[in-house]
């Protein structure tokens, strides 16, 4: 019998081991290009914001009450309650449409 | 096929490859590995390491993050799934080759 340098076992650790680094490879290539990517377009660029009780939004802001935003009517011209706004549509748009 | 010396081990390697290859094996199991990687979150787990490791360097470096996550990637494979594929491979080296 001659002298063994290779085994079933060690051939199958080499195989084994060429598909789980060119995986490996291939994630790790793919994460630096995009990172290379986006700095060169945005150069610092900053990270989403995290908060872990999950009161900010990905700025860093916590949430604005709906009551206190206000949108702009194209219909009637006038600025509205965010959180009255659909209803606001409903009688506004009716009243338009009769016009 | 005698395994015999060190010399004739790379090309014995290669051609156990060509074989895997052509008879359609190589694919099946590297379709499998990935599949299995893809639900193990074995690979949404390096990328997450890719992208800490990536993120903490001044400039990317390719293989400068490689070394960094190659060895904790490997480690990072579940059992189940390693020892699934090296049967696969085991099982169809027996076929295709003689020990002595």
């Amino acid at each position: 019998m001659t002298e063994q340098h290779e085994t079933i076992q060690s051939v199958t650790d080499g195989i084994y081991n060429n598909l789980v680094t060119s995986m490996i490879h291939s994630i790790v290539s793919k994460e630096t290009a995009r990172e290379k990517l986006l700095r060169s377009r945005y150069g610092s660029y900053k990270q989403y914001h995290y908060d872990p009780n999950s009161q900010l939004d990905i700025h860093g802001n916590p949430k604005q009450q709906d009551s206190s935003q206000y949108f702009y009517c194209e219909n009637c011209g006038r600025e509205v309650s965010g959180n009255r706004f659909a209803a606001h549509l409903q009688r506004c748009l009716t009243r338009g449409s009769r016009r | 096929m005698t395994i015999s010396s060190n010399e004739n081990s790379a090309s014995l390697r290669a051609q156990i490859q060509q074989c895997l290859v052509e008879s359609g094996n190589y694919e099946a199991i590297s379709n499998e590995l990935t599949e299995r990687l893809l639900k193990d979150g074995w690979v949404d787990e390096v990328k997450k390491l890719a992208r800490e490791e990536i993120s903490q360097e001044d400039s990317p470096n390719f293989s400068k993050a490689l070394s960094q996550i190659e060895p904790q990637a490997l480690d990072l494979v579940q059992q189940s799934t390693k020892d699934a594929i090296m049967r696969k491979i085991t099982a169809f080296l027996e076929e295709i080759v003689e020990t002595e």
